[in-house]
């Protein structure tokens, strides 16, 4: 743990990372009023009962967390995932790094051990505590019947993270130039949305869709939190694709994450 | 008695791409644990990096075996990770970090406890000449401060074998000067071996004991330079004007040997015992007129030339033979 103990010293001594950091919080805290709110029947009396049926804490409410909150993971990853390695590449680092007991998958992993950290603090931990603030409120029958949102938020959110993690490390292995790194990290999501959307519209089909990370993860989170599916391919076809596209990442930081590149 | 060498190849070969780079080369380099410093010489792109990058696991060979401090390079890499430092040639740092930081990282991640590296970092730091200078972040670092910097990291965590790749490179000749007495330090005072790969022939010859050449992936010719020093012969580079034509013959005259450079120019092995007055009056005999005569204790230069094919033979090989049997 001496990389991830260095790397978060030094994440969170950038101002930008911080900020973002808490900005991700207001989401979470305008949530537990909600979950608040809606156990307290007597604060939402004089309201319209049918809105009053609406609001409540199921899969619906966990997957509209989950969104926004993803949308500020991608942003704090493009902002601070590829300053982790993007730097030691375009310093020459490795080679200091890999003449030491350090191999090149536990210098992979120690940095996507800080990423998936970093990312945690905005993610599933803070959905993890609504879903405890709403079992404290609600009661141990409430969390009988639902644990399994408990548990699909922190599965989906760590496929998310795991997804995010990858693609910032793989941006700044072939990139090495952080800025541009964490533009590709974004460009990478927005890329593949509209290629999918554009192979959908072009053939009218729907299958286009796998190829979109972000598509996939969301089909994987609907069947998590068992709510309504989008329109397309089923949550194994969207797994298949992430897990091809997770390898693809891997063999790219593979090919790239090297104490000396052999000119051909 | 641990007689465990530093370097031990046997038949390495190495290819990159399509390309041999390294072509079958078997040596044994060093004694573990004597503080001795081994030189691997060789024009550019004869193999040095290349052999010292094979030995630190980060290319793989094709063909052939590896073994630094007795350890396998392919199976026992992390074990002879944590027993080594390396200072590579290139620009190599963590430039957001400070000095002491990246230091004490670098000794934690060797296997040193957080509170003995930043200790050791601290040490070394000021041992380096970088003291004053540690709270400073490494990009601020200039050249000379950087190369200092990544010496210190290759130390920090008191190694067995310190390899160092062309450690002198751009740097002034006051840095030169205190980086090589920085490394005679290591293996005097600190008992470390090092491994130094450069082509700079001055530098090796004054902090090495044992002198590898390398040309075009294999190795040339291996010398022990103390003994080199130990038979005290000296050179001389003579430059004549006249006819010098009898020269060869008139040199064992003194117990001495020389090749012709061509345009008069001579060089030539006094054995121990003449001094080089002996030259002066052999010149005068011959009825040359001296135009320069360098006098010096230098043999790794005829050594190097003639393991490059300058030089059709070393010419002290001679005169080492007569010398040892009078």
């Amino acid at each position: 743990m001496v990389l991830p103990r260095y790397a978060w010293r030094r994440l969170y001594e950038q101002r930008l990372v911080v900020l973002l950091t808490m900005a991700a919080f207001v989401w979470p805290l305008l949530c537990a009023g909600f979950v608040y709110l809606t156990n307290h029947g007597e604060l939402l009396q004089g309201l319209d009962p049918e809105f009053r049926a609406f609001i409540q804490v199921n899969g619906r409410f966990f997957s509209i967390f989950m969104y926004v909150q993803a949308g500020f993971a991608v942003f704090l990853t493009a902002l601070a995932g590829p300053g982790l390695v993007a730097p030691d590449l375009a310093n020459n680092a490795l080679p200091l790094y890999f003449s030491r007991p350090l191999t090149r998958w536990s210098y992979a992993l120690a940095r996507l051990i800080v990423i998936v950290g970093m990312l945690s603090v905005v993610t599933w931990i803070p959905g993890l505590l609504l879903f405890a603030l709403q079992v404290g409120l609600a009661g141990g029958w409430w969390f009988l019947a639902n644990w399994t949102l408990g548990a699909g938020v922190v599965a989906g959110f760590l496929l998310w993270l795991l997804v995010l993690g990858l693609v910032a490390m793989a941006s700044s292995v072939y990139v090495k130039w952080r800025v541009v790194a964490g533009a590709v990290s974004l460009a990478v999501f927005f890329i593949l949305t509209g290629v999918s959307e554009m192979i959908d519209n072009v053939f009218r089909v729907t299958w286009g869709h796998v190829l979109d990370p972000a598509w996939a993860v969301n089909r994987v989170w609907c069947t998590l939190l068992g709510v309504n599916p989008p329109d397309g391919p089923g949550a194994g076809a969207s797994m298949l694709s992430l897990a091809g596209f997770v390898l693809l990442l891997v063999l790219v930081i593979e090919r790239k994450l090297r104490p000396v590149e052999v000119v051909r | 008695m641990n007689t465990t060498p530093v370097v031990e190849l046997e038949n390495l070969k190495v290819t990159l791409g399509r390309r041999e780079i390294l072509h079958g080369i078997s040596c044994r380099l060093g004694v573990s644990g004597t503080g001795k410093a081994v030189g691997l010489l060789g024009p550019n792109g004869a193999g040095k990096s290349t052999l010292i990058l094979t030995l630190l696991g980060f290319l793989r060979a094709s063909s052939g075996r590896a073994r630094i401090l007795g350890l396998d390079c392919r199976h026992n890499m992390g074990e002879a990770r944590s027993r080594i430092g390396y200072m590579p040639e290139n620009d190599s740092f963590v430039g957001e970090m400070t000095a002491v930081t990246f230091l004490r990282q670098m000794a934690e991640l060797s296997g040193l406890p957080p509170g003995a590296a930043l200790e050791k970092a601290h040490e070394v730091l000021f041992h380096v000449g970088l003291g004053e200078a540690r709270y400073r972040e490494l990009r601020t670092y200039s050249y000379g401060m950087k190369q200092m910097a990544k010496l210190a990291q290759a130390i920090v965590h008191g190694p067995e074998l310190v390899v160092l790749d062309e450690p002198t490179n751009g740097l002034d000749p006051a840095a030169r000067r205190r980086m090589l007495k920085l490394v005679a330090d290591m293996k005097q005072e600190q008992g470390m071996n090092v491994l130094i790969c450069s082509h700079l022939l001055l530098d090796i010859e004054q902090v090495c004991d044992e002198v590898v050449i390398l040309k075009d992936g294999a190795i040339v010719h291996q010398c022990n330079l103390e003994e080199e020093r130990r038979s005290n012969r000296s050179f001389v580079e003579l430059e004549v004007t006249g006819n010098d034509r009898n020269l060869r013959m008139a040199l064992p005259e003194i117990g001495a040997e020389g090749v012709s450079e061509g345009a008069g120019r001579w060089r030539i092995v006094l054995p121990a015992g003449v001094e080089v007055e002996a030259i002066w009056a052999l010149a005068a005999r011959q009825d040359l007129l001296v135009r320069k005569l360098t006098h010096r204790r230098d043999t790794l230069e005829e050594i190097f030339l003639k393991a490059m094919g300058h030089l059709s033979h070393t010419p002290g090989e001679g005169a080492a033979l007569s010398v040892g049997r009078t």
